[in-house]
């Protein structure tokens, strides 16, 4: 889905956590999510926690959207 | 450490006055194998049926197969499930051969259960369709579940165990018609001609991709999700310590059957010493975060290179995500400089282009393919069903639908179905029984 | 009696050489060159055939298939060949090009034959049939002979074996299919296994395909002024699932308006994914469309909007081929809807 989105010119991160499926895929902005059940909030920590992280990680979504990259990038997250 | 697994070769199986063994004839009381059935409260209603191969019988929704079996030793047969944990790699355990306790819900099936056909066209794609069946067609006060579709099973999965130990109990005193020994030394005690033959090591990654307790397999009880990979006796999973568990697309699955028989462990026994030396068992399992995936990849590789294991078979019980452990784990082993095979199903589609695994890595450069799991496959009416047809389209099971715009319902008026593979019970066989592969067309 | 129409070049076509390659197309009701042998041994007729110079069909590819298309609205037949082509690189994507074009108006099975290392291998064997073929013309009896049984299984709706054993380039196409003997996948793995700790050749029954990659999208430069959307193949759906959205092997997707919303409640949306465990996203399906963190950007002024609809649909045991076209049907509402740029969530 990732390519047939970037294909048509949109810039598209995908948000994940099986990076290697993501790579395989052929996405090229790639933001790295804590699991498969719940991408972006853990429920064995507080709202608050499950909120800040995921506030951060999709604020580094929209950095890797605003990004030139040359080659295939999975952007870093610091929570 | 020495397995003896003593055999009966069931060549019938009928319903009668007692429970007896002779001749080759397992003769079951059934009202009081229903009885017995019937003491775990859970169980609110229970039937018995005996099926054949070639009986024009389809059964659905399945949800376990298990070898009846007894260990003469009084020890559960199922250590941590059926019964206290006590060890499983040595000691006598008698075996009814040829047969298989099936556990089938009389309404509610699931996203894992899968489906088997006896006799007719459908029979080709189930292990279990060569087998004669003792049908255990239940339904229970799970009513928590019934409308879910992801369902533990438990009750009716811990029936056809412990039901297998009972029916088996007939045999306990009797001599074996032959007797298959397993006989593993310790690694380190073993004599130069074996020790220089290549090392091998097989791979078992178990499903286990279930946060909640109840749905993944079971090492000597234990949920495999809370598992490191860890070195296991091959005849720990031949006598008992693995139970399948209740999530996965049927076809992918490893029944309780599969593992007290693994085709894989066997045929390694059976070039031990001759061409190969085995090393025994690494018990891994199918992580659901890239995290998990990677640290279980480490343990599989360390545990290899520290064992020195020149070469590994690895074998996936799942596809999708869980591709990713797989490969993980193989690449790793390479890495390593073991020389690895893998075993696994794919998911080109039904149309058969897509990507055969979630991902893909060069360094899988030896692997066994045992089919596709989104194979359309279209059967016509059985005469005689046990179960509920009618779950395969309306429960969520994986592989049958309630509509398609092209294809319909998978379970049409007059009881002929069109599902995927996906919902063959225990269908791919990656354990080690699949006679099919891939082929590009 | 089944009926078939062949195509060759202006050479094979009795044209004449070089100097006549920019033949125009013609079709002709009878059998020429190739054409008779191959009908010879064919279980049904060839009723045409379809003559173009190579160069012709090179340089004026459009308005040859147009009027080849065009003949043969006119005419009733069950299957389509080309060739052989053998090395010849021209005539090799002349007889995929008109096959492809063939295929796709009529939906008949198209056959044609070439050597491995012409060009129109790479570029038509995931379309059709292309058998594989000799180098040059000296094998024309052999690759007839070979396209003819190819032919003759079509025809008479036997199954196929699949590319290796019927000698064609495979077309990335995998199905499952049980193996000679009946060998078990044990025996299987422990062989390879044997062979491979020898140093003695195998063949793995999974090659590993190469991967297709798409150009990296340009960045977006000023966020501020941008329309980002949220797309997932978590199947976050409406509780009720309107949509019907598969829980698995998914050919539907929803589009659901959140513009009054500022997160995703428990109880008005859920995952319907089968594939994971679902506790998670039905107590808080911001974990996997994180609705809640995008509203505060955007009232941050960080996006310049959100979009008022996501977009979802399942991805376990979903086919590429299903996703391509669910992710295009998407990509038109998205265009439309002015969107600049998507965050795509996925389990």
């Amino acid at each position: 889905m990732v390519k047939e989105i970037e294909r048509a010119g949109l810039p598209v991160v995908q948000m994940c956590n099986l990076l290697p499926v993501a790579k395989t895929t052929g996405a090229n902005r790639i933001v790295p999510t804590i699991s498969i059940p719940y991408p972006l909030g853990d429920p064995k920590t507080s709202r608050e926690e499950q909120n800040k992280l995921r506030y951060h990680r999709v604020g580094v979504a929209l950095s890797a959207l605003t990004s030139d990259i040359q080659e295939q990038t999975v952007f870093k997250v610091d929570i | 450490m020495k397995l003896k697994i003593g055999n009966f070769h069931v060549k019938d199986i009928v319903f009668g006055s007692e429970l007896s063994y002779r001749d080759g004839v397992l003769t079951i009381d059934k009202e009081k194998a229903l009885d017995f059935v019937r003491q775990d409260p859970h169980i609110t209603e229970a039937q018995l049926h005996i099926v054949k191969p070639g009986d024009m019988v389809r059964l659905f929704p399945v949800k376990e197969a298990v070898e009846p079996r007894i260990k003469t030793n009084g020890e559960p047969l199922f250590p941590g499930f059926s019964g206290p944990v006590t060890g499983a790699a040595e000691g006598e355990t008698k075996a009814l051969k040829g047969c298989s306790v099936l556990a089938v819900g009389r309404h509610w099936g699931g996203f894992q259960d899968g489906l088997i056909d006896m006799g007719g066209e459908g029979a080709k794609y189930t292990y279990f369709s060569g087998l004669i069946n003792v049908v255990l067609v239940a339904d229970t006060d799970e009513t928590f579940e019934q409308k879910e579709q992801q369902k533990k099973n438990h009750a009716v999965r811990l029936a056809v165990h412990k039901l297998a130990e009972y029916l088996a109990a007939c045999v306990k005193d009797l001599t074996p018609e032959d007797t298959d020994e397993y006989d593993f030394e310790p690694v380190t005690k073993r004599d130069s001609g074996k020790n220089g033959l290549p090392s091998v090591i097989y791979v078992m990654q178990l499903q286990s991709q279930m946060e909640e307790d109840g749905y993944n397999d079971l090492v000597y009880g234990w949920d495999a999700n809370h598992m490191l990979p860890t070195f296991m006796n091959p005849n720990e999973i031949l006598n008992g310590a693995v139970v399948s568990g209740s999530f996965m697309p049927c076809s992918s699955k490893w029944s309780t059957y599969d593992f007290q028989n693994a085709p894989v462990i066997r045929r390694l026994y059976e070039e031990d010493g001759k061409t190969l030396n085995f090393l025994g068992v690494v018990m891994s399992n199918l992580n659901v975060a890239l995290e998990q995936k990677e640290r279980s990849a480490v343990f599989v590789k360390e545990l290899a290179r520290s064992l020195g294991a020149d070469a590994a078979i690895v074998a996936e019980e799942g596809y999708g995500n869980p591709d990713a452990d797989f490969v993980a784990c193989i690449a790793a082993l390479e890495d390593a400089g073991v020389k690895t095979v893998g075993m696994t199903n794919e998911c080109t589609g039904r149309d058969g282009q897509s990507q055969p695994l979630v991902t893909l890595d060069e360094k899988l450069t030896a692997i066994v393919s045992c089919g596709n799991v989104s194979e359309l496959i279209e059967l016509p009416p059985m005469p005689v069903v046990l179960g509920e047809l009618e779950s395969l389209a309306r429960d969520g099971v994986s592989g049958g639908w309630s509509d398609d715009e092209l294809l319909g319902p998978s379970v049409r008026p007059d009881g002929s179905i069109i599902m995927e593979n996906n919902a063959m019970f225990c269908g791919d066989q990656v354990i080690g029984w699949s006679q099919k592969s891939m082929i590009e067309f | 009696m089944k009926k078939a129409i062949m195509y060759v070049n202006q050479f094979f076509g009795q044209i004449g050489g070089e100097d006549k390659a920019d033949f125009k197309p013609v079709i002709r009701a009878e059998q020429v060159g190739p054409v008779q042998p191959m009908a010879a041994q064919l279980h049904g007729e060839i009723t045409h055939t379809v003559i173009c110079g190579d160069n012709f069909m090179g340089s004026n590819t459009e308005e040859a298939l147009a009027f080849i298309i065009g003949e043969l609205e006119k005419l009733e037949f069950d299957l389509f060949i080309a060739g052989p082509a053998f090395q010849a690189g021209r005539y090799g994507v002349a007889c995929g090009s008109v096959c492809r074009a063939v295929s796709r108006r009529f939906g008949v099975p198209v056959v044609t034959s070439m050597h491995v290392e012409n060009p129109g291998v790479e570029m038509f064997k995931k379309d059709m049939y292309i058998m594989k073929g000799g180098n040059s013309a000296v094998k024309m009896r052999g690759n007839l002979a070979d396209m003819a049984r190819l032919c003759n299984k079509l025809l008479d709706g036997e199954p196929l074996l699949g590319a290796e054993a019927e000698r064609y380039f495979a077309r990335g196409i995998r199905h499952q299919a049980w193996t000679e003997g009946n060998s078990t996948a044990a025996d299987r793995a422990v062989d390879m296994l044997l062979k491979r700790v020898r140093g003695e050749a195998f063949v793995t029954e999974l090659p590993i395909p190469k991967l297709d990659r798409v150009p990296i999208a340009t960045a977006i430069h000023d966020l501020s002024k941008a329309k980002v959307a949220l797309v997932t193949s978590g199947g976050i759906v409406p509780v009720e699932n309107p949509d019907k959205i598969q829980s698995a092997s998914a050919t539907r997707w929803g589009r659901y308006d959140i513009s009054s919303m500022d997160r995703l409640e428990s109880g008005v949306f859920k995952t319907i994914h089968a594939g994971y465990d679902p506790a998670a996203a039905d107590a808080d399906p911001n974990v996997v469309v994180p609705l809640d963190a995008l509203r505060e950007y955007e009232k941050e002024g960080r996006i310049g909007k959100l979009d008022d609809h996501f977009y979802t649909t399942v991805g376990t045991g979903t086919t590429q081929g299903e996703a391509q076209r669910m992710a295009r049907e998407m990509v038109e509402c998205l265009k439309k809807d002015g969107v600049d740029a998507v965050i795509l969530t996925s389990t």
